[in-house]
């Protein structure tokens, strides 16, 4: 749920990067942190052990102001993958207002995506989201290894599902940014029904995913 | 909700929760270094958090906002007197407030996973101890329903063993009743020819009382005395022999009567061998039953049930053999043990009979002729004699049903 401060002008809003272990959800906050261009943009809070595992969370501000002068914060997690950490990824999740489901390519992986994107849906449960209304993108990352699945096998599996599915090798920075662009279009209209972006801020949807991009980037 | 908002990782910072993450003392000693005692760290409504001791309120003096998270969450004031300027200081302080950030966050986060955890192990905790529960009900019952399957079971065996009683001893009883009605039979014919002859010889004292020698002879002669003197003693004789008979017969049957009688004795096995074989033999006339015995020890045994048992097999033995047939039982001690053995030169058993020669109701009989429990109880009882019973047969070649009890051992069940 976005956190309005309305002494302080500010909407704070929560993204959690959700997937199993090892799919590229830091990388994603790694090239993000490197790519966006925001008015706005804090330091990467990274919590990774020494192999790369994620233990606690990562942390991500970007943010920028509204016409109406309204500060839009949005902070970026990512939640530890690997199977053990329930706990932490429930908390992590706990009060969030979109996730990217980050999953990997790779044909191997199918039974792990499948299991972590079960788990998400249960969790979301368990904190007390709407998962049928909790804004969410699939992004498809790790493009770039050799045997991974086609996109038009991923796309008619995909197809019929209401979220969008957007593809990404986060390493080389691709398609992280539209990821988020995607999750920032849908995201707005569930801001923007409960807070009036648009009416009360002057902000419309192009132009909040514009400027929480640092405007290279246009949605939709 | 996991977590009350107070509590939860994600909180906005705000200055005071994130100068508690550092050592304070430390804090105000390394900005008082910097630019001495004339300092104010306010938060972002103008609280005064940490002061230098020189702080006057910073007139004349300046300030700079301290960031963190994008946003303003408090302000670094130095008085006039400070030798640097308070934005020099701001890049530091925003790398002490993401250490301190992230070390808030990390512990919240940290104890938040570990409640879960505690959680879902109660929880599971909860769901072990019904099914535990649930089991140890389900135990009970069982231990219940066994005691009762046992009690059924005991019963029903109990009921059996009379039944076989019933049997053996009605089998018996017609047996006894025609041995015993022949003697009385041809006592009681005796007894009336008998009766005849007294007549004879009142006539003969009639005439002796006269004195008349002629009428004497006469009478004598006509009474054919002569015969009848001879028949008489043979007549007496022969019903003291039927009635001896009939004597050692309810001798026998009184063996038999101790077959409720609970204690043990110490007993000649040899004794109701002939008992039993006595009683046999008057119930199978058409056959004849030998006996070899050997001097056997004296035998700590119930004799009432093992009479049960050896009556049970001479009975076996007597029906598988046709008329002029020839049943023996013989006795003999090893040293530990009594064997005894009934053989027989009857039909014989086949294999698959033979397998099943001791399972309860198994008969080869008509029914109504045996009950099929003669074996199973004999079993039974040698074994409560912690002895063991062996058959050996083939058909046409007869049968051989060896019962070894042994002497050192108390009885079993």
């Amino acid at each position: 749920m976005a956190e309005y401060d309305e002494a302080r002008a500010t909407l704070s809003v929560k993204v959690v990067y959700y997937g199993p272990a090892l799919s590229g959800k830091t990388t994603n906050l790694m090239r993000l942190h490197d790519i966006l261009a925001p008015e706005l943009k804090g330091e990467l809070m990274t919590l990774d052990t020494r192999n790369d595992r994620t233990l606690f969370f990562d942390l991500l501000p970007v943010g920028f102001r509204a016409p109406s002068g309204l500060l839009l914060k949005f902070r970026l997690f990512t939640v530890p993958g690997q199977v053990a950490h329930d706990s932490t990824r429930k908390s992590v999740l706990s009060r969030a207002d979109a996730v990217v489901f980050v999953a990997d390519s790779q044909r191997n992986q199918s039974v792990n995506n499948g299991e972590s994107f079960e788990n998400l849906a249960h969790n979301a449960t368990v904190v007390g989201l709407d998962f049928e209304q909790l804004p969410l993108v699939v992004q498809f990352n790790k493009r770039d290894l050799p045997d991974v699945l086609p996109e038009e096998e991923i796309l008619a599996r995909w197809g019929r599902a209401p979220w969008p599915v957007t593809f990404a090798s986060a390493l080389a920075g691709q398609g992280v940014v539209e990821t988020f662009a995607a999750l920032l279009a849908r995201l707005y209209s569930s801001l923007d029904a409960r807070h009036e972006l648009a009416a009360r801020h002057g902000l419309a949807r192009e132009a909040f995913v514009s400027a929480a991009c640092g405007g290279t980037v246009s949605c939709c | 909700m996991l977590l009350s908002t107070e509590e939860a990782f994600d909180r906005r910072p705000e200055l005071r929760a994130l100068l508690e993450g550092l050592p304070r003392g430390q804090l105000a000693r390394a900005l008082a270094a910097l630019c001495g005692e004339d300092y104010c760290l306010e938060d972002d409504s103008g609280t005064p958090l940490v002061c230098g001791t020189a702080w006057r309120g910073g007139d004349g003096g300046n300030r700079a906002p301290l960031e963190h998270e994008l946003e303003i969450v408090g302000w670094l004031c130095l008085g006039p007197r400070s030798p640097v300027a308070a934005q020099a200081l701001v890049p530091m302080l925003a790398l002490l407030l993401l250490a301190a950030a992230r070390y808030r966050m990390t512990a919240a986060l940290h104890v938040a996973a570990i409640q879960e955890d505690y959680r879902v192990l109660l929880e599971k905790h909860g769901q072990l101890a019904q099914s535990e529960e649930r089991l140890r009900k389900l135990s009970a019952e069982l231990e219940s329903r066994v005691q009762e399957q046992v009690a059924i079971i005991e019963r029903a065996q109990r009921q059996l063993y009379q039944t076989e009683k019933m049997a053996s001893v009605g089998q018996l009883a017609a047996g006894m009743a025609h041995e015993i009605n022949n003697p009385i039979g041809f006592i009681r014919s005796n007894l009336v020819t008998a009766g005849g002859y007294v007549q004879r010889f009142a006539q003969l004292a009639d005439a002796a009382r006269r004195g008349d020698g002629a009428a004497v002879a006469a009478h004598w002669q006509r009474g054919d005395m002569d015969f009848v003197l001879e028949d008489f003693a043979q007549l007496l004789q022969e019903s003291i022999d039927g009635a001896d008979r009939v004597a050692r017969i309810v001798a026998d049957l009184k063996t038999f009567s101790s077959v409720d009688t609970t204690e043990d004795a110490l007993v000649d096995l040899n004794q109701n061998l002939r008992s039993v074989v006595h009683m046999a033999q008057a119930q199978f006339g058409h056959v004849r039953i030998e006996l070899d015995l050997q001097p056997l020890p004296r035998l700590s045994c119930h004799p009432g049930r093992l009479n049960q048992v050896f009556l049970s097999l001479v009975q076996n033995a007597a029906q598988a053999v046709a008329d002029g047939g020839v049943v023996r039982v013989d006795s003999a001690s090893s040293g530990d043990a009594v064997r005894v053995r009934v053989h027989d030169d009857g039909v014989g058993m086949a294999p698959e009979v033979l397998a099943r020669a001791f399972d309860p109701f198994f008969t080869t009989r008509a029914v109504g002729q045996g009950t099929g429990l003669g074996l199973t109880v004999s079993r039974d009882i040698v074994m409560a004699h912690g002895g063991r019973i062996d058959i050996d047969s083939a058909p046409g070649r007869g049968t051989t049903v060896t019962v070894t009890l042994p002497l050192a051992r108390g009885r079993g069940a």
